[in-house]
């Protein structure tokens, strides 16, 4: 299963997985398998979502999407690149310059204003300070939370401090935004603004976003969703197909 | 919500922009994010850090403050034994005894010693005093050589007696070896080698027996010829185990007195390097074969001492800066503990483990160097307060104040130490820090 063996993906695709497993050892605990071989293709410029009951293994698969684990075996391919050729630095620096995430508990450096924390990734790979405050002021313009550049995260509602973090992700320019269910902690009315950012970033920008979502109706207005139940894919759907209930369908309600 | 209008082509727009192309980049972008995030993070944490800054302020300003005292106070010793004690002493030790007369001419023969010489033969001497003081100035390290004789007298005034150090000595020759008119607070040293009677006697001398000068003191000493000598200057060295006993009259007058005709007990010698005391003398040694001892020999005592006390302070020094050291490393552990989820965001936005490590190091290298700084400052004022405090002094070295030494090489050893501190202490948290995982924060096992 060496990298050099296998080819890359087609130019289409930005992302993919191959064979994806991950096991995991708790405390104490025996290993625990926790993706079982995820094959995923995700385009460049779609808006995927990612749904599946808690504990399914979202947030697994989306922190070897994002370089930030390394999988048990298995690729992952980022924009021509296989992550397990890459050295701890060197996907550092591709978190840095090619990804951008999103976590489900807004995480944001209390020390910092909004607009510094917005900037911070691009200051660490050289972007002159002032670009990259224009950049960070630009992007806070797209969610809306310019007026609050200044303020510090203590000082934010947890909606904004969740919009704060999409801009700093989106500022970045990223080829790839993941984000762990964004909307989970929001009101309908910042969920909905949220999800249109992210709509906006790949049908507009011709970015490609992975989103995470317990949100049925979000998962149906993104361009493809995939449902994983323990750690498999369970199954696939267009927009606007609402795959869960059928999903619940094929399986049987008590696990086996 | 107003989005702006898409973009023509997105997805050229992406590639482009997200490989990096076209965008502006200025060097060093690591270290100014890293210092930029530490100062931050620092200035946030004023009063925990500034604990920290404490400690190393501590140590920094009594590592100052101790040395510049006791700098001050060997130095000061050291200076004042040395204007009134030559740098050699070359004493009547003949280091290899001359075979008896016997011996040397009758080289086998079974009697080597002789039980009784005459007494002038057994008498310690220095042989040929004049020649070696004539050879001992061809001695490059050598200034100027004294020859003088030492024992000891009785002088009587007034009905009070006391016992002194008498030297008799050749006022000119040892003026250039121990430059004694400087000393002179009453009278002058130059009637010394005019009068023919003259006595120059140690400022407690002359206070424990209520001397001025003009007065006739009565000398003598067992074995000689008890003289009457005028009292023509009184001198202080700061040095009271000097000043109260020590006397000065001219050689031949001491010779009599001490009743040792034509004898030479001993060479003063001045170096022109006071720190080649000890390989001067083992020259002098093994060319005259003489016992030569060194300055640092004469006060070995007090120079081991001062060792001593240094050394001590300086352990003192040490257990502080190490607290300060302990200081620096809980907090920054509590730091690093505290702040895994911050370290999970920066390494997750593309910090590296070694940005990570190098920014907790310098925030203890900042840290080191703010405390080290204060505490420059904080000594330097400390040594100029303690400079002012007066105090009685009179044991070893006379004086009103603390005798301060400010040597600026410790400024900066105080900046060294609270640096090796600084960078010893944030290491381990640093270390710590940069091995925290960011999806085991994100999977909220930790933080
Ligand atoms: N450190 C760990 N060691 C062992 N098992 C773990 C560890 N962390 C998570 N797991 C398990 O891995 C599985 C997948 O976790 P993951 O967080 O990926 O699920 P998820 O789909 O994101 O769930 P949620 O919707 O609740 O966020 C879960 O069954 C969880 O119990
Ligand atoms: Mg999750």
């Amino acid at each position: 299963m060496s990298a050099a063996a296998s080819l890359a993906p087609p130019p289409h695709v930005l992302a993919e997985t191959r064979a994806l497993y991950r096991a995991l050892s708790g405390t104490g605990a025996a290993p625990q398998t926790i993706l079982h071989g995820i094959d995923l293709q995700i385009a460049r410029a779609e808006f995927l979502a990612l749904t599946g009951a808690s504990g399914s293994g979202k947030s697994t698969l989306l922190y070897l999407l994002g370089a930030l684990d390394r999988p048990t075996s298995g690729e992952v391919w980022l924009d021509g690149v296989e992550m397990s050729s890459l050295d701890d630095d060197d996907r550092a620096a591709f978190r840095n310059e090619r990804l951008g995430f999103v976590f489900q508990f807004h995480f944001l450096l209390p020390e910092f204003n909004v607009l510094e924390n917005v900037s911070l990734p691009m200051l660490r790979r050289g972007v002159p300070r002032s670009e990259a405050d224009d950049r960070a002021y630009e992007s806070l313009g797209l969610l809306g939370l310019e007026d609050l550049w200044r303020r510090k995260p203590g000082q934010l509602s947890g909606g904004q401090q969740q919009r704060v973090s999409i801009a700093r992700a989106v500022a970045n320019d990223p080829a790839l935004i993941l984000a762990d269910e964004p909307t989970g902690n929001l009101d309908s009315r910042n969920a909905e603004l949220v999800f249109d950012v992210f709509a906006h970033l790949a049908h507009d920008q011709g970015r490609t976003v992975v989103m995470v979502t317990h949100d049925r109706e979000f998962a149906i207005r993104a361009d493809r969703q995939v449902a994983l139940r323990d750690g498999r894919v369970l199954g696939e759907g267009r927009r606007g197909e609402d795959i869960l209930p059928s999903s619940r369908r094929l399986l049987p309600s008590d696990p086996p | 919500m107003a989005l702006p209008a898409a973009a023509p082509s997105a997805r050229d727009r992406v590639s482009a922009r997200s490989s990096g192309v076209g965008e502006r980049r200025v060097p060093f972008a690591d270290l100014r994010t890293i210092v930029f995030i530490a100062v931050r993070q620092l200035w946030e944490r004023k009063l925990l850090n500034g604990i920290a800054v404490g400690g190393v302020v501590l140590g920094v300003l009594v590592l100052i403050a101790m040395n510049g005292i006791m700098q001050g106070f060997s130095m000061k010793f050291t200076q004042a034994i040395l204007k009134i004690s030559p740098h050699v002493i070359i004493l009547d030790t003949e280091l290899r005894p001359q075979p008896s007369i016997l011996a040397r001419y009758e080289q086998g023969l079974v009697a080597t010693q002789v039980a009784h010489e005459v007494p002038s033969d057994r008498q310690a001497r220095i042989k040929r005093p004049y020649e070696i003081v004539h050879a001992l100035h061809e001695l490059p390290d050598v200034k100027a050589a004294a020859p003088s004789l030492s024992g000891m007298a009785l002088i009587e005034f007034a009905g009070k007696t006391k016992s002194i150090d008498l030297r008799g000595i050749d006022v000119d020759k040892q003026e250039k070896v121990t430059p004694l008119s400087q000393f002179v607070t009453a009278g002058s040293i130059a009637t010394l080698g005019v009068a023919n009677d003259g006595i120059m006697v140690g400022s407690g001398v002359a206070a424990d027996l209520g001397l001025h000068v003009g007065d006739v003191v009565h000398a003598a000493a067992p074995g000689g010829r008890p003289l009457d000598l005028k009292v023509v200057a009184i001198f202080e060295a700061e040095i009271p185990p000097v000043d109260k006993v020590r006397a000065y009259a001219l050689l031949r007058n001491a010779q009599t007195l001490l009743g040792r005709p034509d004898i030479i007990s001993r060479i003063e010698v001045l170096l022109w390097d006071q720190d080649r005391g000890v390989p001067a003398s083992d020259r002098i040694e093994r060319a005259f074969g003489y016992d030569a001892e060194p300055w640092q020999e004469t006060n070995a005592n007090f120079l081991a001492i001062f060792a001593m006390q240094g050394m001590i302070a300086n352990f003192v020094v040490a257990a502080i800066l190490l607290v300060g050291g302990f200081g620096i490393l809980s907090i920054q552990i509590m730091i690093v503990l505290q702040k895994q989820r911050d370290i999970a965001i920066l390494r997750s936005v593309g910090l590296r483990r070694s940005d990570i490590l190098r920014i907790f190091l310098l925030q203890g290298v900042v840290i080191a160097l703010v405390g080290g700084v204060l505490g420059d400052l904080l000594g330097k004022l400390a040594l100029g307060q303690l400079a002012k405090i007066r105090v009685h002094m009179e044991g070893l070295v006379k004086s009103d104040t603390f005798l301060i030494h400010e040597d600026p090489r410790f400024y900066l050893y105080g900046l060294a130490f609270a640096l090796v501190v600084g960078v010893f202490a944030s290491l381990l948290p640093a270390i710590r820090g940069s091995r925290v995982e960011p999806v085991d924060v994100l999977r909220g096992q930790i933080g």
